[in-house]
C-alpha cells in the first residue's frame, strides 16, 4: 500500500516516465552500438560530455538547455577527436578512445572542483556519475521526451542506412550511402541519448543501458527489426523495475536498473531457446538419448533378421545392462517403433523404416570415407557408428549422388535406398504426361539440384524419354536429363 | 562500357597499380587474373571510387562512378562478413533496391517482387527467412548474387565469387554469369583458378601492377603472357605440383 502511495507522488511519476523513456531509447540505439562493436565508444562519449555540462553551466547557469547544448557539443567533439586519431595517427583504435575520453573527463572534473572552490558553486559530481532520477524536473522531462521521440523517429526513418552501413559498410558505400555521415549521425544520436540518460542512470552506467538490453535481444532473435523492438522493451522493463526496486529497498535507482538489466541478460544466456546454455544442455542430453534409442533400433533390426528379439539378446549385442535396455523400451513403444507382447519384441513398420535409415547412413558414410577420403576398410566402422546418428536425409542424398549411387558398401553389404520418397515423383510419370514441379520438396538438397538442372519449382514438365540411367524431360522447350535416382526424389503435382 | 585511362594507385607510397589503360566492352564476361598482390582488388576499389587514385580517370558509359551508382554492383569476397549479424536472406537481397530509392522512400511491391524473382532465379526462395549464417557456403554466395541481380545493374564486379562454393554450384553460377553477359551486362570477375579460364571468360585482363596483356581469351591467355604475369611465382607452383 505504501509503495502505491509513493508511486502516485509527482516526483515518482516523473521518475517513472523519465526512466521508461531512457530505457527504451538506450535499448533501441544500443542495438546498433553493439552490432558496430562500438560499446567502448558509448562508454567514452558518456564520460566525455562532462566538460560540456560544466561549460554549459558557466555560460547559461543552471539551465537544462545549457547542459544539453554543452553536452552534445562535447560528445561530438569527442567523436571527431577519436575518429581523427584513429585515421591519422598510428595509435590503436581502442587506445585512441581511451586517451580522448579520459582527457575530456579529467578536464570536466578539474573545472567542477575549481568552480566549487573559487565561486562556491555546487555542481554535484556524484549526480553526474550515478544519476539522480528522483530529482527529475519538468524541464528534464520535456528534454528527455523530445530526445526520445527524435531518436526513435530517426532510427525508423534512416533504418535502411543504419542497417546497410552496419552490416556491410563497403557495400553501403558502393550504393552511394556515405558511411562517414551515418557514423557521425549515429554519434549525434548517441550524444543525445547519453545526455537524456544523465539524470536517470548517470555516466558510469549509461553504457550498461546501451549494451546490456541490446546484447540480450541479440541472444533472443535473428531479425534486426525484432532485435530493436526487443531491446527497447528490455530496456524499458529494466529501467522501470529497477526504479521500483530502488524505491522499495531505498537504494540508488541507476545501479538498480543496471542490475535488473544484467539479471535479464543472465536469464537469456541460460534460457534463450536457440543460444541458451540450458537448452544446449537439454539438446545434448536428448542427443545422447536418441543415440541410445537408435542403437537399440538398429540391433533389433539385425536380430530380427535371424530370429526373435529379446531384451537379453539386445543387451548382449549392445553391451548395456538389461535394465538399461528395458528402461528404454517403453519410450520406443510409445513412439510406435516397437510392439511388445509377452517378452517378444517386434519392430513395427515405422520402426523398420527408421532402422533401415540408420543402416543407410552408416553404409553411405563408410563408402564416402573409403571412396572420397581414401581411408581403408579397417578404419571406417567406428566413425560411421557416430555419424549414422547425425547425418540428415539431405546430406545422405548429396553423398549418394557424389558417390554415383553406390549399391554396395566397402564391406560388400547392400546400401538401402532412401525410405521416404514422395508419393508422386517425377519418375512415376508416363511418357508425354505433363506435371508441375512442386514448390515444397523433401529437402533442401533436392531444391539445389533442381536449380542446378534449371528446373524451377512451379514449372511445367513432360517426360520425353526413359533410359536406364536417366529420364529426359522437356521444360520450357528445353530437354533436360535427370538421373533416375534423383527423379525418384523429386515431388510433382499432376495438372 | 568501362574505360580506364592512365590509372595509378598507391598505398603508403608503394605503387599498387601503375598506368592502367583498359576498355571493357558491354556484354563481355571478363576475368581479371594475376598473382597475390597484383592489385586486382585495388582495381575494383578504384573503379568503385572507394579509394583515392593518384592519377588517371575511370568512366562508366562516359560518366564518373559517382553518377552511376545504380548501374554498378559489387560482390565482394566472402571473407569479411559478420555471419552472426541478425539479417535474413530476404533483408539482404532487398538491399539491392537501396540505390533506387530516394531518401524517405519505402520499398514498393515492385521492389519486393524483384527481390523474390532474384531469389527464385538463384534457387533459394525457400531460404528467404533464414539468417545468413545458417546457410552453406554455396547458398551464401547465391544470396549475394541474388542481391546483385535485384539491383538491376549493368556492370557487375565480382571478387573471387567461387571461393568456398562447391563445383556444381560454381558451374551453375558461371551459366548465370554467361546469361547476364548475353543480355548485354558487363561482368568483371577476379579469379585465381587458371585451369577454368578458357571455359569461363570471353575476355581476360592479366594484371601485375600494370596490365601485362588484355583482350579476347583465346588470343590473350597464352603461356607466354601467363608466365610474364606470374613471373617466378608460377614456376614455383609448377614445381610444387611436380614434387
Amino acid at each position: 500500500m505504501e509503495l502505491i502511495e509513493i508511486l502516485q507522488s509527482t516526483w515518482a511519476i516523473r521518475a517513472l516516465i523519465a526512466s521508461s523513456m531512457v530505457g527504451i531509447m538506450c535499448g533501441v540505439l544500443g542495438a546498433f552500438i553493439v552490432l558496430r562493436n562500438m560499446s567502448l565508444i558509448g562508454d567514452a562519449l558518456s564520460h566525455a560530455i562532462l566538460p560540456g555540462v560544466v561549460f554549459g553551466f558557466m555560460i547559461a547557469g543552471y539551465s537544462v538547455l545549457g547542459f544539453f547544448i554543452g553536452s552534445v557539443i562535447a560528445g561530438l567533439l569527442a567523436a571527431v577527436f577519436i575518429t581523427w586519431i584513429q585515421q591519422n595517427v598510428k595509435t590503436k583504435n581502442d587506445a585512441a578512445i581511451g586517451i580522448v575520453f579520459t582527457a575530456m573527463f579529467s578536464i570536466g572534473v578539474m573545472a567542477i572542483s575549481h568552480l566549487s572552490r573559487t565561486e562556491g558553486v555546487h555542481l554535484d559530481l556524484k549526480d553526474f556519475l550515478f544519476g539522480n532520477v528522483l530529482g527529475v524536473s519538468n524541464e528534464d522531462l520535456y528534454l528527455t521526451g523530445f530526445i526520445g521521440i527524435y531518436v526513435l523517429i530517426s532510427i525508423v526513418v534512416f533504418y535502411r542506412y543504419l542497417f546497410a552501413t552496419t552490416f556491410q559498410p563497403v557495400i553501403a558505400e558502393t550504393m552511394g550511402i556515405s558511411v562517414k555521415t551515418v557514423h557521425y549521425f549515429l554519434m549525434l544520436l548517441l550524444s543525445f541519448v547519453v545526455v537524456a540518460s544523465l539524470r536517470t542512470v548517470g555516466v558510469i552506467l549509461v553504457v550498461a543501458m546501451l549494451i546490456t538490453p541490446a546484447a540480450t535481444a541479440l541472444l533472443l532473435t535473428n531479425r534486426l527489426q525484432k532485435v530493436l523492438v526487443l531491446a527497447g522493451l528490455i530496456g524499458f522493463a529494466s529501467a522501470v523495475s529497477g526504479l521500483i526496486l530502488a524505491i522499495i529497498w531505498d537504494t540508488t535507482p541507476g545501479p538498480a536498473m543496471t542490475v535488473v538489466a544484467t539479471v535479464i541478460y543472465g536469464l537469456a544466456v541460460l534460457f534463450s531457446p536457440e543460444k541458451g546454455l540450458v537448452f544446449k544442455y537439454i539438446r545434448n542430453r536428448q542427443l545422447n538419448e536418441k543415440i541410445l534409442a537408435e542403437d537399440i533400433l538398429k540391433q533389433a533390426l539385425r536380430l530380427s533378421e535371424k530370429g526373435t528379439v529379446t531384451v537379453e539378446k539386445l543387451s548382449d549385442k549392445l553391451g548395456f545392462s538389461t535394465a538399461a535396455v528395458r528402461g528404454k523400451l517403453p519410450s520406443l513403444k510409445k513412439k510406435g517403433l516397437f510392439s511388445i507382447s509377452n517378452s517378444k519384441i517386434e519392430l513395427t513398420q515405422e520402426g523398420r523404416t527408421q532402422a533401415t535409415r540408420l543402416v543407410r547412413a552408416h553404409r553411405l558414410w563408410e563408402t564416402y570415407l573409403v571412396e572420397k577420403m581414401g581411408l581403408t576398410v579397417e578404419q571406417i566402422h567406428e566413425d560411421a557408428e557416430k555419424y549414422e546418428h547425425i547425418l540428415t536425409d539431405e546430406i545422405m542424398d548429396e553423398m549418394e549422388e557424389r558417390l554415383g549411387y553406390p549399391v554396395l558398401d566397402p564391406h560388400g553389404s547392400p546400401i538401402p535406398k532412401r525410405e521416404k520418397l514422395p508419393t508422386l515423383s517425377l519418375s512415376s510419370l508416363a511418357q508425354n504426361q505433363h506435371a508441375i514441379i512442386e514448390k515444397n520438396q523433401t529437402n533442401e538438397y533436392i531444391i539445389t539440384k533442381l536449380w542446378e538442372l534449371g528446373l524451377m519449382p512451379g514449372s511445367d514438365v513432360s517426360i520425353k524419354r526413359s533410359a536406364a540411367q536417366f529420364i529426359e524431360i522437356e521444360v520450357n522447350e528445353k530437354l533436360v536429363k535427370v538421373p533416375k535416382e534423383l527423379s525418384d526424389k523429386i515431388s510433382i503435382e499432376l495438372k | 562500357m568501362i574505360s580506364i585511362k592512365g590509372l595509378s594507385v598507391s598505398y603508403d607510397r608503394k605503387m599498387v597499380l601503375s598506368n592502367i589503360y583498359s576498355e571493357i566492352e558491354e556484354g563481355s564476361l571478363c576475368g581479371i587474373l594475376g598473382p597475390n598482390g597484383a592489385g586486382k582488388s585495388t582495381l575494383f576499389k578504384a573503379i568503385l571510387g572507394l579509394i583515392p587514385i593518384n592519377s588517371g580517370n575511370i568512366l562508366i558509359d562516359g560518366k564518373p562512378i559517382t553518377k552511376q551508382r545504380k548501374r554498378v554492383v559489387y560482390v565482394p569476397q566472402k571473407g569479411d562478413i559478420d555471419w552472426q549479424f541478425p539479417a535474413t536472406v530476404f533483408d539482404i537481397v532487398l538491399m539491392g533496391r537501396y540505390p533506387h530509392l530516394r531518401l524517405f522512400q519505402r520499398f514498393s511491391t515492385h521492389d519486393k517482387d524483384l527481390a523474390l524473382d532474384a531469389l527464385r532465379q538463384m534457387g533459394i526462395e525457400n531460404l528467404k527467412n533464414r539468417q545468413i549464417g545458417e546457410l552453406s557456403g554455396g547458398q551464401q554466395q547465391r544470396v549475394f548474387l541474388a542481391r546483385a541481380i535485384c539491383q538491376e545493374a549493368e556492370i557487375f564486379l565480382l571478387d573471387e565469387p567461387f571461393v568456398g562454393v562447391d563445383i556444381t554450384t560454381e558451374e551453375k553460377i558461371v551459366d548465370i554469369l554467361k546469361q547476364l553477359a548475353e543480355a548485354g551486362k558487363t561482368l568483371l570477375v577476379v579469379h585465381h583458378d587458371l585451369s577454368k579460364v578458357e571455359d569461363y571468360f570471353d575476355h581476360v585482363i592479366l594484371l601485375n601492377q600494370r596490365i601485362i596483356a588484355s583482350g579476347e581469351t583465346f588470343s590473350t591467355f597464352t603461356d607466354d603472357n601467363i608466365n610474364k604475369t606470374y613471373g617466378g611465382q608460377l614456376t614455383i607452383l609448377h614445381k610444387t605440383f611436380e614434387v
